[in-house]
């Protein structure tokens, strides 16, 4: 009877690894969660693996014969069946488990200090410098859009700094309250969320929001400014309005 | 209370290690690795089918030391990732070529690949990109050829597991790294081609797959829970700073067309310090190792290890200590 059931487990056990990451894979891809996870480019590669080991699974079932399957010897037994549930469990548990957004703590682990200026920031997109460059020709107190990244990649040019301080602008991000002082965050993620990292511009003037570090999405209008403090300038937003939003649809800036 | 000490006493910060974000981080490497793993397992179950065996033997130089050098022209011409490079290196190996060979070309594929090359210039646009690529191409294939010619004179017992050598068959179902998996044909269902080909990819994407499992478990753990701020003081020193580049490489495991973009922006680091991280991570790190224990016994991986970080701290220490 344990013999038979043995038998049964090590032939079925890879075509319901292979469905389960397979399922787990196109869930992740048609519910969005994967924009949490992996950036625009690795996206499709999901979707296809996922559809091919579906295929792979039923090619199992169909082409082998559960009957010819020789019975596991018994002390291996367990071994084998335990590498079964290493390969089924970890990742049904951390597709449901895995959180929206990366929390406050891994915020601090990743963090760097004065560095911001040496990453490559992910840039305007075409659509959005357009509306950038009408926003700056039209009304001064309308604000512009932009993100955490754009006010970046502005400090690091003494002309568009000048275009550009003291204008109202409007822009998303997670806020962050760590060590007494507050940041707006936008996380940059090269290749999957494991690699993600923290861009962030200082926030003056009240952010009481009453929401939780790091996870909290937020829009925040106010007037950009630049100061300098030792030959290192640091991006600011001096904010008249602060209130929580829905996350964005890319939670993730990609290079 | 382990991660605890990873808390920087001076960071701003009061960090600690989030599991939600370790089973996002953790989620995240085996969503991306997979693909390439499933990739490398079918073009693995190709060779196996269309290959005849001995066949890229018969192509190679004679000499082991020549095919070592070949191999890492190979890794130069054919980039392939860490993940998708084990399925189709085991298969090799099977197929006749020279573990030394085939485990030269695994590890140069990944380090000499021009598009990790490609991202370290324009990671470090800003900071004198053309030193970077040229120190990292030069000092990755020294550690190459020192490892190669180690590997060419080990024999291929003293490299590859058991099962590595001969594959997975009813014959040697103890042998097997997959050993719940000896697929036979249904009766009257003959259809050689396809069965051999399924049978190949199940058994490679299952049997590396446990591996990157565990190995991104592991580099979720780190690079979620380790502040990286902690290195931050020792990064500009002379000696120490390639040590800081190297353990840093080992927490973190990135791939090597991401981890320029990363070091890039790492202040704190010294140009040798930022080195050492860029040429060591490719060869071998906390997920690497896991992966690579999917093909080779530990004692070996133990000794790659030791080598590969070896190897660059010297060069990497040298560079530092250059007048």
């Amino acid at each position: 009877m344990i013999d038979r059931l043995a038998r049964q487990v090590s032939f079925f056990a890879p075509a319901a690894v292979m469905s389960a990451w397979g399922t787990v894979m196109l869930h992740t891809v048609t519910s969005g969660h994967i924009n949490r996870l992996l950036s625009p480019m690795f996206r499709s590669y999901v979707l296809v693996a996922a559809m091919l080991l579906l295929i792979l699974s039923v090619l199992h079932l169909f082409l082998y014969d559960p009957a010819a399957d020789p019975i596991p010897s018994s002390p291996g037994r367990w071994r084998h069946f335990v590498r079964w549930l290493v390969l089924l469990l970890p990742v049904v548990a951390a597709s449901v488990l895995s959180p929206s957004a990366l929390s406050g703590s891994t915020l601090a682990n990743r963090a760097l200090d004065s560095t911001t200026g040496a990453i490559p920031m992910p840039s305007m997109s075409a659509a959005s410098n357009q509306d950038v460059q009408a926003a700056l020709s039209a009304d001064p107190k309308q604000p512009v859009p932009v993100e955490v990244t754009d006010l970046i990649t502005l400090s690091r040019s003494a002309e568009q700094m000048k275009a550009f301080a003291g204008r109202k602008v409007r822009t998303v991000g997670l806020i962050d309250n760590h060590g007494g002082s507050s940041k707006l965050v936008r996380w940059i993620m090269w290749c999957c969320a494991a690699d993600a990292q923290p861009a962030s511009v200082a926030l003056d003037g009240d952010t009481s929001t009453g929401t939780k570090d790091g996870t909290q999405w937020v829009e925040v209008t106010g007037t950009a400014q630049f100061p300098s403090t030792l030959g290192h300038v640091v991006p600011q937003i001096e904010v008249d309005t602060i209130k929580p939003t829905q996350e964005p649809d890319e939670p993730y800036l990609s290079p | 209370m382990f991660f605890a000490a990873f808390d920087l006493p001076t960071a701003s910060a009061s960090a600690g290690l989030s599991w939600p974000d370790v089973a996002l981080s953790f989620f995240a490497i085996v969503l991306e690795g997979t693909p390439f793993l499933l990739l490398g397992a079918i073009v693995s179950g190709l060779v196996d089918v269309f290959l005849p065996a001995g066949l890229i033997k018969d192509w190679l130089p004679r000499s082991k030391t020549q095919g070592v050098f070949a191999a890492l022209g190979a890794g130069v011409i054919f980039p392939l990732c860490e993940c998708g490079a084990l399925p189709i290196v085991q298969r090799l190996i099977r197929k006749g070529v020279p573990p030394a060979v085939a485990a030269t070309y695994m590890l140069a594929a990944p380090a000499l690949n021009p598009l990790a090359m490609f991202s370290t210039f324009l990671a470090f646009r800003n900071q004198d990109p053309w030193l970077m690529v040229v120190l990292r191409f030069s000092f990755s294939l020294v550690v190459l050829i020192v490892l190669g010619l180690w590997l060419a004179r080990l024999r291929p017992d003293q490299m590859l597991r058991a099962e590595t050598l001969v594959g997975s068959t009813r014959k040697n179902l103890e042998l097997s790294q997959n050993p719940g998996l000896v697929q036979i044909p249904r009766p009257g269902w003959s259809l050689g081609g396809l069965q051999q080909f399924t049978g190949a990819v199940v058994r490679d994407f299952t049997g590396v797959l446990l591996f990157l499992v565990i190995g991104a478990a592991v580099a979720a753990l780190f690079s979620t829970g380790f502040n990286r701020n902690l290195l931050a003081p020792i990064g500009q020193n002379v000696i120490l700073g390639p040590l800081a580049g190297i353990l840093l490489a080992q927490l973190l495991c990135l791939c090597s067309t991401t981890d320029a973009f990363i070091i890039a922006a790492f202040a704190p680091f010294s140009v040798s310090a930022k080195i050492a991280f860029l040429v060591a991570g490719p060869l071998i790190d906390l997920k690497l190792y896991w992966l690579y224990r999917s093909a080779f016994p530990a004692r070996f991986v133990h000794g790659l290890w030791i080598r590969a970080l070896a190897a660059t701290f010297l060069l990497t220490l040298l560079y530092s200590l250059k007048p």
